[in-house]
Parts: structure tokens; sequence; C-alpha cells
């Protein structure tokens, strides 16, 4: 936060900032770069909703309080608790379970989706557009949909006993886990569906009319033209996917409460339960901290992976 | 020129970033609800407001000091108490469960004494059934005034459904475990059970610890003696549970039913299931949801007794009322008290019967005809007065960092995903304040 290199950036100072600036930057054009300044807003912000109250996490994290009396210091009570603590590990494993299993769907399910979409046909307009509904509605909506869809007794299952049997979807952990998968795809396969339809849209026709010269059917089109150009809204869709997946909350809060027992209780389910259920704001602070820490270093790892921070054109060498 | 320009621009966007600035942590300051010379009651938002919103349009007729009701929606209501009841907006009387729910604010030093309102006012205490009384006494002072009705837990049949299988609401456990393996011939669940809402199956463990113990070792285990959950008669309650599962009585698909999205309640009142156990609201909730059943083959008795056990057959489990208490730092304790009053007045009992809700007030018995079922009422007045002991539901009981936990090895158990000794060391590994 310093304001004067803002102001070193005036025409006709002597600062060396604004000389910096003016040999790297075009001429004449570079001493009317946005400064610092044009961030503040957002950086306020920021520092007021993610920063601030992030210190105030991490403090209360070595604190016992249940907002009624005084926090009073623990010291590393809540850490040591939540380290031993079975509920917690396994929460970290089943929102990792969760994110795979989401991106593991819903990838194949929408690049074919979009790629389909994204002819011209009119069969095709009117049926993208039904499938868009879904991400229309909101997610606790959805959720209160499919709590009632899948009654054991009073909806869906109790027709189709073939597919779901006693219909017990809520009673065992892979039926819980495969509703809360299943009605996120629902939900969100039409969002990278737009995202794929837009890039294969954007796939060059000159390729396919190359490709189709040398004899290439659509199979072997798809795999060797259309797969590798749409590379880049792959790893966007697969970022967005797991930011998804480790942030779940409402459909786990809705449909299942993190039940039966506690096998679908993720971790983000885990924090609200320690901190508006059990009015334990300590340990929910040390499982919100642990949960930045693990988020920060699966994002950083996706980045890498991905090449996301380098990201090359797919227009190379057209 | 130029110069000037980007100067200006410089102060307008530093200005309003600061004014953002200043306005996010104004709003942070809490300068909402400041003393308005009225007293705000925070209620648990429900059907039952109807009866708290005219007794407050009564008062204010007569009182100087205004009552203004706040109602919060019922499943945010304990995280929004717990989160203002520190701040400004704190209010003065707050709508509660009594005993453990209340254990922790009088610990922190918020509330009230009522003892000196009932000094002035006799009446205020010994109006109210004394059991009931009781479960808001904390550390030996009153905090609570019951404001609403008593919810015991009863079990509840479809008359239709029994008859057809040739079964008697059962007296004993052994009547039921036969009622269990006639109406599984007949075809039917033999008892709907809302699992996936947990406190459901709760009520299975309280009734059986409580036939079985008595009352007593539930209190042992509540006052920190970890012994208590390996008792023999702890390891009997939980077996007897398990055979109950076993013989099928639940079916196999009840953790996918619920009762607050009226999965359960239908199945009683379609004839899948026989029998619900479930708290008194159970009636309204079938007068609402299914007039007709409600009306014609609506059953209810009380829970088996059990043979050899401790606890006499008498005895209840449930809410025993809900409760109204005082923020010490109230600013209008004389008209906080001269509103409490109005928790035991003709009016107030006549109110509250007409929705069906039964209050526990001395006078209570001489209304019940006016209530909107009169039979069930008697019936369940009856119980509550001749109850030596009044269970106060254990997730009521326990402080509430242990209700998660709590919830968890109880449907582990009862699906048998938990073994007993593995839930009888999750039970001793809850805190006990």
């Amino acid at each position: 936060m310093n304001p004067t290199a803002v102001v070193s950036e005036r025409p006709g100072d002597k600062g060396t900032a604004g000389r910096a600036l003016k040999k790297d930057g075009p001429v004449g054009i570079g001493a009317s770069r946005p400064g610092f300044l044009w961030a503040v807003p957002a950086a306020v912000f920021f520092g007021l909703f993610a920063i601030v109250p992030l210190i105030m996490v991490a403090v209360l994290s070595f604190a016992s309080w249940d907002g009624l009396s005084d926090p009073e210091f623990a010291g590393l009570a809540n850490w040591k608790k939540l380290l031993d603590d079975p509920v917690m590990i396994k929460s970290l494993w089943l929102s990792v379970l969760l994110t795979v299993l989401g991106v593991a769907v819903q990838t194949p399910l929408s690049i074919l989706l979009g790629v389909w979409a994204a002819g011209h046909q009119r069969n095709r307009a009117v049926l993208s557009a039904i499938y868009f509904v879904p991400m229309l509605l909101s997610i606790a909506a959805v959720s209160v949909l499919w709590r009632a869809l899948l009654d054991p007794n009073l909806g869906v299952p109790a027709h189709a006993t073939w597919l779901f049997g006693d219909g017990n979807l809520f009673g065992v952990q892979a039926g819980a886990i495969g509703v809360l998968v299943f009605v996120s795809t629902w939900q969100f396969t039409p969002l990278h569906t737009l995202i794929y339809q837009g890039a294969a849209r954007a796939v060059p026709q000159v390729l396919y009319q190359a490709a189709q010269i040398d004899g290439a059917g659509r199979v072997r089109q798809f795999f060797h033209i259309t797969l590798p150009q749409l590379r880049n809204a792959i790893i966007t869709s697969m970022i967005l996917m797991v930011v998804g997946g480790l942030t779940t909350f409402d459909t786990v809060l809705i449909l299942t409460q993190g039940g039966p027992g506690s096998d679908t209780t993720i971790s983000a389910y885990y924090m609200y339960q320690k901190a508006f259920k059990s009015f334990d704001y300590g340990s929910a602070s040390a499982i919100a901290l642990l949960l930045v820490l693990v988020s920060t270093l699966i994002s950083l790892i996706v980045v890498r992976l991905s090449g996301y921070d380098k990201m090359r054109s797919t227009m190379e060498g057209l | 020129m130029k110069q000037r320009a980007r100067f200006s621009r410089t102060v307008v966007v530093g200005g309003a970033a600061l004014a953002l600035v200043l306005s996010l942590t104004g709003c942070g300051g809490g300068s909402g609800a400041a003393d308005d010379g009225a007293i705000h009651v925070l209620v648990y938002g429900d059907a039952a407001n109807k009866v708290e919103k005219e007794l407050v349009a009564t008062f204010n007729e007569t009182s100087e000091v205004k009552v203004v009701l706040d109602t919060i929606p019922g499943a945010d209501y304990q995280a929004k108490l717990q989160t203002i009841i520190r701040s400004k907006q704190a209010p003065d009387v707050f709508f509660n469960w009594g005993g453990g729910s209340i254990k922790p604010f009088v610990d922190a030093g918020l509330l009230l004494p009522l003892d000196s309102f009932i000094a002035d006012d006799p009446g205020l205490k010994a109006n109210f059934l004394p059991s009931v009384f009781n479960s808001a006494v904390v550390d030996g002072a009153s905090y609570g005034i019951p404001m609403r009705g008593t919810q015991p837990v009863l079990l509840f049949n479809n008359g239709k459904v029994l008859k057809k299988a040739g079964v008697e609401p059962p007296r004993t456990w052994d009547d039921l475990l036969a009622a269990v393996k006639a109406l599984k011939a007949d075809g039917v669940t033999p008892i709907a059970l809302g699992g996936g809402d947990r406190w459901p199956t709760l009520m299975w463990f309280e009734y059986l610890y409580d036939r079985i113990a008595g009352p007593e070792l539930f209190q042992k285990a509540l006052d920190g003696d970890k012994d208590a959950w390996a008792s023999p008669d702890s390891r009997k309650a939980l077996s007897m549970i398990r055979e109950l599962v076993d013989a099928g009585a639940f079916g196999t698909n009840y953790d996918s039913v619920k009762f607050t999205d009226q999965g359960s309640p239908t199945l009683l009142a379609t004839g899948k299931a026989g029998f619900e156990l479930m708290g008194s609201w159970e009636y309204s909730t079938q007068q609402d949801a299914h007039p007709e059943f409600a009306k014609s083959d609506l059953g209810y008795s009380a829970f088996p007794s059990v043979e050899g056990g401790k606890g006499d057959r008498a005895n209840l489990v449930g809410n025993t009322n809900n409760f109204y208490s005082v923020v010490k730092k109230t600013k209008h304790p004389q008209a906080v008290a001269e509103f409490l009053k109005l928790m035991y007045s003709d009016r107030f009992v006549k109110a509250q019967l007409s929705i069906g809700n039964l209050p526990t007030t001395t006078n209570t018995e001489a209304f019940l005809d006016t209530a909107a079922s009169p039979e069930f009422a008697k019936f369940q007045y009856g119980m509550v007065k001749e109850a030596p002991a009044f269970q106060l539901s254990w997730d009521q009981a326990y402080p509430q960092s242990a209700a998660t936990a709590m919830y968890q090895a109880l449907q582990q158990f009862f699906n048998g995903s938990m073994d007993e000794d593995a839930f009888i060391e999750a039970m001793q590994a809850l805190p006990t304040s």
C-alpha cells in the first residue's frame, strides 16, 4: 500500500520508479498505465472480506469459544483434537472423493454434450436450451426437489424397485454419495456443456476440411482435432469443477446432512456442524483454516499440472 | 491541467474507497435495533406464533412498555439466538427448551434468575406443574417460565392396520415384538421411522433406557459418570434395540425416510405402517395433512413396559415444555414480569388448547373440554400429571456441542454399522458440561 508509487507516475516526475516504468512500457501511453489506486476498491474488498476474516479465524482456532462467554486462549487444544478426530480425516477424504467423482462424471458428459451442441442444426439448438434449464435453478431448490423425488416410499424408488431395491439411498454410504454426485452432475453439467460448446465452435473449420481430405472419419476428427483444440476449455472447466467440488456445502446440507452417520460429512459441512450446531467456534475455525491450506495446496497443484499459469494458444501455426 | 485532472480523480477514487470502508465497518458496529423502549421477545417461528401474537397484542393494550415479537424460522432459531445474545440486538426475553439448552447461557452469566419475580408473585411458580417447571431450574435457581405446550413422546398407531393384522396396542415389550411379527406377516412395515432426521431414532433409545434402567442411569451419565453407558442395564437396552431392528420392525430403508418432510407420517396415515413413536405433535401433523385419518383411525398409547425393568411404565420422555427466559441486561424487568404472568392466564390456556398445544398450568384441567381434540388432550394431560419422571430429550439435556456426535452414534448403532462397544465408547466421549 504505497501511494507514492501512483504519484511518481505523473509526467515530469523525476522519481526513479517513474523512470523505470517508462523504460519498460511503451513511451507516452505507459505514463497513463492504471496505477495501484485502481486496484484499491478490489483490494479493500478482498482485505475486508478475505484477509481480515482469515486472520480472525486463525486467531480463533487457538481459542475456545461458544459465542456466549468470552473466548479463552486454548493453545493447541483445538488442533490436537482435530488431528485425533477420525471424522476430520474422513471428511477430507470425502471432499476429495466427491470432487474427483464429480470431475470424472461431468467432464466426459459435458464434452460430448458440448461438442454435439456446437452444431448449428435447429433440433440441437432447441435441446441445448432445454439442457440449460437446471443451471437456472438454485442449488437449494434442486436439492429439495431431488430429496422429495428420491423418497423411498413416496418417490421414484418406490416405483422402480428393479433399479433401487428397497430405496435406502440415503441410508448407505454408496447410495448417499451416488445421490450427491448425481444431483451436482444434473445441476452443473449444463454450465460445462456451455463452455465446451463455445470452445468447440471456435475450432477453425479449415482443420476439419483438411482432415476430411486426408480421409479422417468423425471419430478420428473428434480425437485428433476437437479434443486437442478443447485443451484450454478442459483446463478451465476442470478448475471450476475442482473449486466447486471442494466448496460443496448446500447439497450436503439439504440432501444428506452428512449422513448416514458421518459418511457424507465433507470438511465444509463438518465445519458448519462444529460452528452452528455444536457452537464450538474454536474447532470450527481450525477446520476452516485446514480447509484453506488444503484447498490452496490443491489449486497450486492443479495450476502447475495443467499449465494454467502459462496457457498456450491452440491457434499456433494457423 | 492534465495533472490536476488526474489528481482530482485520485481524490475521488480514494474518497470512494474510504467511504466504502467506513460504511462497511459501520455496519459491523451494530447500530441497528438500539433501545427503542420496547421489550423484544424472540420466539421460534412456527404455527404456534398465532397464540404468541394474540398475547402480545393483549399485553400491549394496557401496558406502557410495549412488547415486540420477533419470530425466527425454526431451523435457524438456535444459531440466530446464539449469535445475537451478546450483541446490542439481544432480545429481552427468549424462547428455549429449558435444561441443557439454557445451561451455557446461565454459565456465561447472561440470564436473570426469576426468583425475585416469584417472590413478588408466587403464582409464577405455583401455577405450573412442578415436573415441568423444574426442568428450567439450573443450579437451584429458576430461569424459565413454561410458555407453550408439553410434548411427551407416545406410541401412535393406525387402528385400521392393527385391526386387520389382529393386533392390539402393546402393553409390554413382548406384546410389541409379537405385534411386529404379525404386522410383518401382513405385509406392512410394522413401525414407521424417520431415521433421516435422527431425532426420531433417539426416541427409541430414550424410552428403552428409561424402562430398563429407570431415569437415574441417564442422569448419572449426564452428570459425567462414564461407567453408566457401560453398565449391564445399558447393554441390555442396546441388545433389545438390536433385537427389534433385526426383527425387521422398521423395514430396511428407515434412514432414507424423514418425519420433517412428511415421509413417516404419510406411511402411518396411508396404512403402509402400523406404529410410529413420535412426540405429541404427531396428532396435529396428521390433522393438517390427513384429517380423515386423524379423526377415525389415529390411535395412541403409552410406551410399553419392559418386564424386570426398573423404570415405571408411566414415565415419559420428550420435551417437557418450551420456556421464556429473561436476559439479565433487560431495561424493563417489571414489565417483563407482568408479561410473564400472562403465561398462566385463562386466556393463554384456552388459546394454546385451541391450536392443539397442551399447556402445563394447574388450571389447564378445567379447560380441557375446549381443546381441539378433548379426548387426546385429556389422555396427554393425565399422563404428564401422573408421570413419576419426565425425561427431557437427550439431545436437549446434553450440551449442544454433543448433539452431532450423539446423533451419529445413535444412527450408526441403530442401522448396524457400529457395534455395542463402539457405541458405548462414543457416548462416553460426549462432553457433559
